[in-house]
């Protein structure tokens, strides 16, 4: 992710002082631990040393980053255009670290969202080399460069690399993205539980962290604002097959999504499964989905 | 009070040569589905020389009724023999990827859709290679 | 937000008969190809050859339902790809009601071109 690879000399050091000082014997598996530790220490060191090396010859090397400017507020910034950015690279390097390393030393203006920098939050996926990712998620070193960043396709920009995300959210929120079961266990304090396999079954629906890379991806949700897209379908998609939640409230579900412009309008591009950052089969999901809602529709006949 | 900025074609920089196999997959197919939906609508509209062809008895059995002379003719131009290899082609491919888009749809094989979609693309080309000589059979002589 | 989205004409009904009609058409418009490529050749078609064919009743029967098939197939895809646009309203309305008028007049004509090769009426 987004860390630094910490200088790891100094940690070593200590940590191999401590190590001597266990003289009792051991047990096999323990030896056989103590020696794997020992060799991914050998490794780690190696490691730090070649960097180490690195850093002092490579010091002119740089990144070059060519990110999208746009600033309604301030004339002669109106036209869009981009700006160059040269960032010293740092093993490790993702594409926030550059851009926050862009803002703080060259331009305090260059605007973007960014949060937890771990692949969590979901506010930095941005439109990097002409596919959307998430800033914190992509090393520097597996981009072809100059690095261009733009903010998120089929969105309205707000500012430089900011997009309006309301839309998504409304999305969002028309497939009822929460919890709601057609029973109550008795006790006000009673758990809910799911069995193992339901809980395999929606595991990485789950996952979803609301960054509109799969949105933005969407050829058909670009043509079309009022396709619910792969996003929110993914998150019914979560709700429906929770076995918590009752027939009926999976019918419920179901009626929001064979809407015109709900599962219906997938076309299965893959272009969302494609982006996905945390990886999610969003388009196996819809497919599900349709399938579902085909099968319920046949029982009521 | 921020007003935002529509980037219009700068949105779609670069987009063609990003495209996936499903992506592409989806072009083809809708461009080959608008082909075929154009032919069956020329189709119909020449065989249905047919209907005046119908009453007159002497010129079908003498072979030089309506139909007959006006599909010979067409058959006897080049662009049209090469117009029905490219309609074999257009077609081979849909119903290949079609095969795919049903399996995509049934839930199977979803994890290699882009190997399935080279797949049909080499398939069909293999079988409208392989079909040259018989459509194009005659033309020359 | 859930009313938005309540255009009470839920496609999934169009959407299953578009994967149907799918599985029909591989395999009929594959034989039609094959029948009328490779078997018999076009360019030596005429009007003796094709009505010897058609007044079989299963071969004839079957080139209804292809035509039938394949004019809801394409119309029916046509009609998506426009929808997948974000075609709504009026236009949508009109559209839809004239590929509607459209498939009729071709699955009509061809019956007809079918008829006069069956030496049925072509009313």
């Amino acid at each position: 992710m987004s860390t630094h690879v910490p200088e790891t000399e100094t940690e070593t050091d200590t940590e191999a002082e401590t190590e001597v000082e266990h003289s009792e014997p051991l047990a096999p598996a323990q030896e056989e631990r103590m020696r794997k530790k020992a060799e991914a220490r050998a490794d780690r060191e190696e490691r730090a040393r070649q960097e180490a090396a690195e850093r002092a010859t490579g010091d002119d090397d740089t990144v070059h980053l060519k990110v999208f400017r746009f600033d309604p507020e301030v004339e002669g910034k109106q036209e869009p255009r981009f700006d160059d950015f040269h960032v010293p690279y740092e093993k490790g390097m993702t594409v926030l670290d550059a851009l926050i390393y862009a803002r703080d030393t060259f331009d305090s203006s260059l605007t973007f969202r960014h949060s937890c920098r771990q692949a969590i939050c979901g506010s930095d996926a941005l439109f990097i080399n002409g596919r959307q990712r998430l800033g914190c998620k992509t090393q520097l070193s597996d981009l072809d460069q100059p690095v261009r960043v733009e903010p998120l396709p089929h969105a309205e920009v707000e500012k430089d690399l900011v997009v309006d995300m309301d839309h998504f959210y409304d999305q969002m929120e028309a497939v009822e993205p929460y919890f709601d079961a057609d029973e109550l266990p008795d006790g006000e304090l009673d758990e809910q539980r799911q069995t193992r396999e339901n809980r395999e079954k929606v595991k990485m629906s789950t996952r979803c962290i609301w960054c509109g890379a799969c949105m933005s991806s969407c050829n058909i949700a670009a043509g079309n604002n009022e396709y619910l897209g792969p996003a929110a379908i993914n998150k019914a998609y979560r709700f429906a097959m929770d076995e918590r939640e009752g027939t009926e409230r999976k019918q419920h579900r179901l009626n929001i999504l064979e809407q015109e412009n709900g599962v219906w309008r997938c076309q299965t591009q893959f272009s969302c499964t494609e982006v996905c950052p945390k990886d999610i089969p969003l388009t196996e999901h819809i497919q599900e989905l349709k399938r579902e809602a085909v099968k319920s529709n046949l029982k009521f006949w | 009070m921020s007003q935002s900025y529509d980037r219009g074609l700068v949105e779609d920089f670069g987009r063609w040569r990003e495209f996936s196999a499903g992506m592409w997959a989806w072009v083809f197919h809708k461009f080959t589905g608008w082909v075929l939906v154009g032919y069956l609508f020329t189709h119909i509209a020449v065989l249905s020389t047919a209907i005046s062809a119908a009453g007159q008895t002497q010129a079908i059995a003498a072979e030089n009724d309506v139909y007959t002379t006006v599909i010979t003719a067409l058959e006897s131009l080049l662009v049209v023999r090469i117009l029905e290899v490219g309609l074999l082609a257009v077609a081979v491919f849909h119903i290949l990827n079609g095969c795919r888009l049903l399996l995509v749809d049934l839930g199977i094989g979803l994890d290699s859709q882009d190997k399935s979609f080279y797949a049909s693309l080499v398939l069909t080309g293999a079988i409208v290679v392989a079909s040259v000589p018989t459509f194009l059979a005659g033309v020359f002589g | 937000m859930a009313e938005r989205y309540s255009s009470f004409e839920p496609g999934g009904r169009r959407w299953l008969w578009q994967r149907i009609t799918a599985a029909f058409l591989v395999v009929v418009l594959a034989f039609h190809f094959f029948l009328l490529h490779f078997v018999n050749h076009a360019d030596e078609v005429s009007f003796l050859a094709s009505s010897a064919r058609m007044t079989d009743l299963t071969y004839y029967s079957l080139m209804v339902l292809f035509l039938i098939t394949a004019t809801f197939h394409g119309v029916n895809g046509v009609y998506n790809a426009l929808e997948n646009q974000g075609l709504t309203g009026t236009k949508k309305q009109v559209v839809k009601y004239t590929l509607i008028a459209a498939s009729i007049v071709l699955v009509v004509q061809g019956i007809r071109t079918a008829n006069a090769w069956a030496g049925l009426p072509t009313f």
